[in-house]
């Protein structure tokens, strides 16, 4: 064949090409691919580790459907999505709105901003569990406690326990989507605002009509990203938590935690976890495919 | 409509001052060109009259009223930007609707006068095309839609045609100026093309380093330019420059050759290639060997080495010269400059 005896320039770049990507194409077809789909195999198996896999048809499915702590870690976790994506974003684009027309110690308020997401997520984690305790370790309590406010259950309570955890994981998030939203920005000519000056359009109107729709190739990367983040939070919940972790009472535990649990947490439901898992997978993928055909159109 | 004024305008960034109090008065109706080479400071005169940048010292006022604190929007302007700043989200009727956003003028008066404008433009089928469908020309007449819809006394054109090919460039050109012919209204445009300045304005401004040069009507800065680097600006191919000693009835120059001419001491010796034909090397006052020879059509540009010093003279369309051939170069009009300052002796 020509392609081998006297192959074209062309066919000679593709063969490199398939070279160099041949190394980590097996790599991600071994280490994530076939593990995945093994995964689907297994939700529909009974697994301990140790015995040999015995099919069990939809048990698992059906296990999951009718476990009341799934549907209360299903809805934790869309309530990490739903508050998590916008505030987060709405927090990332206001500081990136403001950042961009600051001149002075520029380069320091962005590294600033940018500090918490190269931090590890444990150790702070770690040190927002202290701030939430109550008096006398914690700081917030400590500063109610000195203006003459009652304390508040930060992470003790049902009910202020999951906000408690996802605001240091909004907080972890926003350095890096602030540089994207500002990469964004910078890439609208300054001619656009000019225009509109000598136009004498209101500054909100050069928002919602130039600025935002412009950023939208930006916002619809930062959605999909973040969204994808809080749907898979779990260090965040593992560490605030590790006396019972997701608790109290289930109140904080994600999708992945349950996961994790199902699977390690000592009764080594491999099969149920796949399910778990699948079920997971599926709706990071249906949320993913409608946030991109929404933000894509119009 | 509305005239136009500079006033020992300044600009300061910092220490560094890069327009050094210029003075314009621009009548009522008037096409101004700003030219110049980059760094001039055209762009910021614009933009300072634009209200895009603040003025560092001096006044501006259009139509009367100093405007120096006045926000762009009350300015009564409007502008055309070198990348057309059209927003590509939005169709044509959207953007060209943009101006209008704050006119306190019914819906339907909004609708009507967008479609006169496209009307007046010749893009009235493109009206909800997004800019993304239309060529470099449509573009850039979508911007100008925008700046005409809102009736502004005076028009800015910020390099409009620099994006624009060759020949979208010359046929938007002659647009403009029928544009201009038909509404009248006052129009100051930058640009650093000296083609299209001189083939637009009713007046040129040249400037240089923050300066004017010279100021005056397309023929005046032609035929006579107030010093050496107007007179090389503007035409093309440049004026050729010759070093000259005069000595009240004749100038010699460094070739010895002697033209009559009545300036005294060391100047420069001005003459336009179309003013300096190639004829028999024993009866003109000039002789050089043809270096190069590149025929345009018409005429064919002779860049000749006279004495150590290369001329460019124009020789017809045929049976021009060729290279190696030596030839006698007879001046017809001269421009006379000091040798010193480069400025015009006249």
């Amino acid at each position: 064949m020509s392609v081998f005896r006297d192959p074209t320039i062309e066919q000679r770049r593709i063969r490199w090409a398939w070279t160099f990507l041949a190394l980590p194409i097996v790599f991600y077809v071994t280490i994530r691919f076939w593990p995945t789909a093994d995964a689907f195999v297994l939700s529909f198996q009974k697994w301990n580790l140790l015995k040999p896999r015995e099919w069990v048809g939809f048990d698992n499915y059906v296990t999951l459907w009718n476990d009341p702590v799934f549907w209360k870690v299903f809805r934790n976790t869309f309530v990490y999505l739903i508050i998590g994506t916008p505030v987060s974003l709405v927090i990332a684009f206001i500081v990136a709105w403001h950042l961009d027309k600051v001149r002075f110690l520029h380069g320091t308020i962005r590294a600033l901003y940018f500090l918490p997401f190269m931090t590890s997520a444990v150790a702070m984690a770690w040190v927002w569990r202290w701030f939430y305790q109550p008096v006398p370790i914690g700081l917030f309590n400590n500063m109610l406690a000195s203006l003459g406010f009652s304390q508040v259950a930060f992470l003790n309570s049902t009910s202020n326990a999951l906000p408690a955890v996802l605001a240091p994981a909004i907080w972890a998030g926003l350095g890096f989507q602030i540089i994207i939203f500002m990469a964004g920005l910078r890439a609208i000519p300054v001619s656009y605002y000019e225009a509109a000056k000598i136009d004498g359009v209101s500054g909100l109107t050069v928002l919602w009509e130039i600025t935002l729709p412009l950023l939208k190739p930006t916002m619809v990367f930062l959605v999909v990203f973040s969204s994808i983040g809080f749907l898979r939070i779990f260090d965040q919940v593992f560490n605030m938590t590790t006396n019972d972790p997701g608790g109290p009472l289930n109140a904080t535990k994600p999708l992945v935690l349950l996961i994790y649990q199902t699977a390690f947490g000592g009764s080594f439901e491999m099969g149920y976890a796949a399910a778990q898992t699948v079920v997971l997978f599926l709706i990071l993928l249906i949320v993913s495919l409608i946030q991109l055909r929404i933000l894509r159109d119009r | 409509m509305a005239t136009v004024s500079l006033n020992k305008l300044t600009k300061r960034y910092g220490k560094t001052e890069v327009l050094h109090g210029i003075d314009l008065d621009i009548a009522d109706g008037e096409f101004v060109v700003l030219v110049g080479p980059s760094g001039c400071g055209k762009s910021t005169t614009l933009r300072m009259i634009a209200g895009l940048e603040d003025v560092s010292d001096g006044t501006v006022e259009i139509g009367g009223r100093v405007v120096n604190r006045v926000e762009p929007k009350d300015r009564d302007i409007a502008m055309v930007f070198q990348n057309y700043a059209i927003y590509p989200h939005m169709s044509v009727r959207r953007n060209i609707g943009f101006g209008l956003k704050t006119a306190k003028i019914s819906k339907e008066e909004k609708a009507k006068r967008i479609e006169a404008t496209a009307e007046t433009l010749g893009m009235t089928q493109y009206l909800d095309r997004k800019p993304s469908a239309l060529s470099g020309g449509q573009r850039q007449r979508v911007a100008i839609g925008r700046a005409m819809v809102r009736q502004p006394s005076v028009f800015l054109f910020d390099e409009p045609l620099s994006n624009l090919d060759a020949q979208l460039r010359t046929q938007t050109r002659i647009e403009i100026k029928k544009l201009h012919q038909r509404l009248g209204t006052t129009v100051i445009f930058v640009t650093h093309d000296q083609v299209e300045a001189m083939t637009l304005a009713d007046r040129i401004v040249i400037m240089k380093d923050g300066a004017i040069m010279q100021i005056g009507t397309p023929s005046e800065v032609y035929h006579s330019p107030a010093n050496t680097f107007v007179a090389r600006f503007i035409g093309a191919p440049s004026m050729n420059l010759l070093p000259a000693s005069g000595d009240g009835s004749n100038l010699r120059l460094a070739s010895g050759a002697a033209i009559p001419g009545s300036a005294r001491g060391d100047v420069l010796v001005g003459i336009r290639p179309e003013d300096l034909h190639p004829g028999d090397p024993a009866s003109a006052p000039m002789q050089g060997k043809v270096i190069l020879a590149e025929p345009l059509g018409a005429e064919t540009l002779l860049y000749v080495d006279v004495a150590g010093a290369e001329v460019i003279a124009s020789g017809p369309g045929q049976g021009a010269p060729g290279p190696g051939d030596v030839i006698g170069l007879s001046p017809v009009t001269l421009h006379i400059f000091d040798a010193e300052t480069g400025t015009a002796i006249r």
